[in-house]
């Protein structure tokens, strides 16, 4: 199974596609890649929350149950779905490798 | 976030002289006004056609008292007669298979206990998912081994009061090397249990209401006015009653009687018989269930098992706020109460409470009939598909993405799952009602099912087509002659769930001449129940195969509401191709494409179709689905799947990208040429066929179809070929 090297120009040249095209079309190393950042429950992980329709999205992160409130990010606000869909990409990121994206 | 003042309706369907009651919760104290609205378009998005509505004068119209009304989530059976089990001695007990043992509440199995008065007694799994017992004011008795989840136990507690000894145990009946099979422990009770409050069954008492609801199947529960020995309590698992202990049973329950229903039978002799709340669900493979035979009804003796679940809900039993009486003069069509509440900061809470009106029974007031899919949205009634699917992302190409109604129902646990969820147990969900506020059937939310749908009213409305509104629930009841009035029947985008009478009624409606426009993808294609006596509940196992949100336990493929496989209807025998030509392909939430003409498009035939349209024209290239007409679920033909032989297949759309995945039932072996950018069977087909004596079908095949159709002021070609359909198709011509 491949693993994702935040330290390699391929992740970082992978990383730099998703940025252009967070909707694709995706090159099959990015849909590998994007496979390994989806696979499991969301649950903990850092989502988006769309905190105005068709408007506005932050990240945050739904609690251990069903039941409590959501968290939702006051940092960052973003006017532009495919930006919100880059920083969940790359907080998702950092929650799997466990290292930051390389790209900012 | 802030609360939301909801509601919901005893009906979704209505004709005149129908009472329709509504249901209110109103957080914020005070009044809440109400009004009628019959809704054209709930797209409120940047791109669509805008939020349309129009204000009806009616008797709803006026200021209410407002009052929150709870929403009591949880199943149990409510046992109605208390006092023959107020024992001196007794042994209590049951089958169990938990599913959430130590999940740090505790989840009572049977008995008499009230938590608000602390009397009465229950055995019961403690918080820490060991088997224990209470009574009274006396410390919970713990047999200090936890259960584990998705195994069968005998559980048992023993009552003596000339000792005032308590003795509770367990058996498992899947022994494993190195564990103990049977447990016990006993204590001396030196208080008094008091009196208690009603005898339940997965829940005890909370005063009058139910708690520390049970997650799991409970089987063969038994109460015996005697301090039985083990071995008895073994001969007291199966029925026939042993003989000789017979006597001292003061109630035996099998849950395999009247498993279609909510009774619950005691075959004691004695007639302690209960009811169950919130249908936990029935038809359950039992303890002794041992794959000889697949389906309850042949062989209900090993289905003696009911599952509960602490998120169960049927109806909210809420009080009625107003009614309306549905006026003989008002048009058909879809309505809503608009309620809201001004908020102290000078703004304003509302919700918009759908329901349908159709013409008096038996006539027609249009030559055309919007079918509204409301078993559909039954089905996806307050999805959670965010928490519940371990691969919502991998499956919608996109990271996870909660609206308003996600995070309202996700902070807000009680609402009610849809058949796509999990409960908290992590089995699924069978059972979907709407009498509880569903917040994605709603204008102003996710353009899907409801909401999606109101694209076509809008563009009947904006093209002036007459139109009348009939739902699934009438289909499913009333059969074909709810459909024999109109010449041309269209459906929603995504008439995806199905009861057989709702489909024979289609299939004679199509082969008696009538004319179907099917106006999405995805359909005709989960086989699901009505109750026969309970309103407003569907029933759907996920059974075998298909895009599944989880999987049916084996043998438990067979609805309790009927006794019918549910699953796919192409494992019933009934693909989707043999009644619109068409059957689920693919599905993708990224993008949408457009469609382009085929060489069958020229054929004579189809010329209706595409008057005013050129051959080389790209169709569809637009709309607020993705930004094209074929997208999100398509479908495709194949004559191998029943698709007719003369079927025209008259516009096709083949550039899906790698976010489109192609379903699952087709792949009978895994391999990794499944998606849009490599799967020839990710398409998308437009079709038109005739059906015997005059009739004909039209499928888009596509759910983002109809978000295409008010593009550009409506002036498009997507809106110009389904008006060319729909002139053609009212037109009593026989084709």
């Amino acid at each position: 199974m491949i693993k994702i090297d935040p330290t390699s120009a391929h992740s970082t040249a992978l990383a730099q596609q998703f940025k252009a095209a967070p909707f694709g079309p995706y090159s099959a190393d990015v849909q590998k890649l994007l496979q390994l950042l989806r696979w499991g429950f969301v649950r903990g992980r850092t989502i988006i929350i769309c905190t105005t329709p068709y408007q506005e999205w932050r990240l945050g992160r739904m609690a251990p149950k069903r039941g409590q409130p959501v968290e939702v990010s006051e940092t960052e606000i973003f006017t532009d779905y495919g930006a919100a869909a880059w920083a969940c990409f790359r907080a998702r990121w950092q929650e799997v490798v466990g290292k930051p994206c390389p790209v900012k | 976030m802030s609360e939301r003042i909801l509601g919901y309706t005893d009906r979704l369907s209505a004709v005149p002289g129908d009472v329709v009651n509504f249901k209110i919760s109103a957080p914020l104290g005070g009044k809440f006004k109400a009004r009628l609205v019959r809704l054209i378009c709930g797209d409120d998005s940047p791109e669509g056609p805008g939020f349309k509505s129009k204000n009806i004068d009616s008797e709803i119209d006026g200021t209410y008292p407002a009052r929150q009304q709870p929403i009591l989530a949880g199943s149990y059976i409510w046992v109605t007669a208390r006092q023959p089990f107020d024992l001196p001695n007794f042994t209590i007990q049951a089958m169990i298979w938990p599913t959430l043992p130590g999940n740090g509440k505790p989840q009572a199995i049977l008995g008499s206990y009230d938590a608000a008065s602390g009397s009465g007694y229950a055995l019961y799994v403690g918080e820490d998912g060991c088997l224990t017992f209470r009574a009274g004011q006396n410390p919970p008795v713990s047999t200090g081994v936890k259960l584990l989840a998705r195994h069968w136990y005998e559980v048992y507690a023993v009552f003596d009061a000339g000792t005032g000894r308590v003795t509770i145990g367990h058996n498992m009946m899947l022994p494993y090397h190195g564990m103990q099979q049977s447990v016990s422990e006993t204590q001396m009770l030196s208080a008094a249990m008091g009196e208690g409050g009603r005898f339940l069954i997965a829940a005890w008492n909370d005063d009058k209401f139910a708690a520390a609801h049970f997650n799991g199947k409970i089987d063969s529960p038994r109460v015996s006015a005697r301090a039985l020995k083990p071995a008895e309590i073994e001969r007291l698992r199966d029925l026939p009653l042993d003989v000789e202990l017979a006597q001292y049973v003061v109630a035996a329950w099998d849950f395999s009687r009247g498993m279609s229903t909510v009774k619950v039978t005691d075959v004691s002799g004695n007639r302690y018989h209960g009811r169950s709340i919130n249908l936990p669900t029935r038809a359950m493979t039992g303890w002794n269930w041992d794959s000889t035979d697949f389906s309850w009804q042949s062989k209900p003796e090993h289905y003696g098992a009911i599952h509960f679940h602490d998120d169960d809900l049927y109806d909210c039993g809420w009080q009625t706020d107003f009614t309306l009486t549905i006026p003989a003069d008002l048009k058909s069509g879809v309505y809503c109460a608009h309620v809201w509440q001004k908020t102290p900061d000078g703004g304003k809470i509302e919700d918009y409470i759908p329901f349908f009106v159709r013409p008096a029974r038996g006539t027609a007031t249009a030559p055309l009939a919007l079918l509204i899919p409301t078993a559909s949205y039954l089905a996806y009634a307050n999805q959670q598909m965010i928490s519940s699917w371990w691969f919502d992302e991998l499956a919608s190409g996109k990271f996870a993405t909660m609206n308003a109604v996600d995070q309202y129902l996700e902070e807000h646990e009680s609402f009610g799952l849809s058949v796509y969820d999990e409960h908290n147990d992590g089995s699924g969900v069978c059972y979907s009602s709407h009498l509880r506020p569903i917040l994605n059937m709603r204008p102003k939310t996710d353009l899907w099912q409801f909401n999606a749908d109101t694209h076509l009213t809008d563009w009947l409305e904006k093209k002036k087509i007459p139109y009348d509104v009939i739902t699934d629930d009438d289909l499913h009841a009333e059969g074909v002659e709810v459909l024999r009035p109109y010449r041309c029947v269209m459906t929603g985008t995504h008439p995806e769930y199905y009861s057989k009478a709702m489909l024979d009624a289609l299939q004679a409606y199509t082969n008696g001449g009538g004319r179907l426009m099917y106006m999405g993808a995805n359909g005709f294609y989960w086989r699901i129940a009505y109750h026969a006596g309970l309103p407003g509940v569907i029933e759907h196992r996920r059974a075998e195969d298909g895009m599944r949100a989880w999987f049916s336990e084996s043998g438990e493929y067979y609805m309790s509401f009927t006794g019918e496989m549910s699953g796919l209807w192409a494992r019933n025998g009934r693909p989707p191709n043999m009644l619109v030509g068409n059957a689920f392909a693919a599905q993708g939430f990224v993008e949408s494409v457009p469609y382009h003409r085929t060489p069958e498009s020229q054929d004579p035939r189809a010329a209706f179709i595409f008057e005013g349209i050129g051959v080389d024209e790209v169709i569809g290239d637009f709309g607020t689905v993705g930004g094209g007409a074929a997208g999100w679920e398509i479908d495709r033909a194949d004559t191998r799947l029943g698709t007719p032989p003369h079927a025209l297949i008259v516009a096709a759309a083949t550039d899906f990208p790698d976010t489109y995945h192609w379903v699952n039932e087709e792949m009978n072996h895994t391999h990794s040429a499944v998606n849009g950018d490599t799967n020839p069977r990710v398409r998308c087909d437009m079709m038109f066929f005739e059906t015997p004596n005059g009739g004909a079908v039209f499928s888009t095949g596509s759910i983002s179809y109809g978000g295409a159709l008010a593009h550009d002021g409506y002036k498009n070609n997507v809106s110009r070929l389904t008006e060319n359909v729909v002139k053609r198709f009212v037109d009593p011509t026989p084709f």
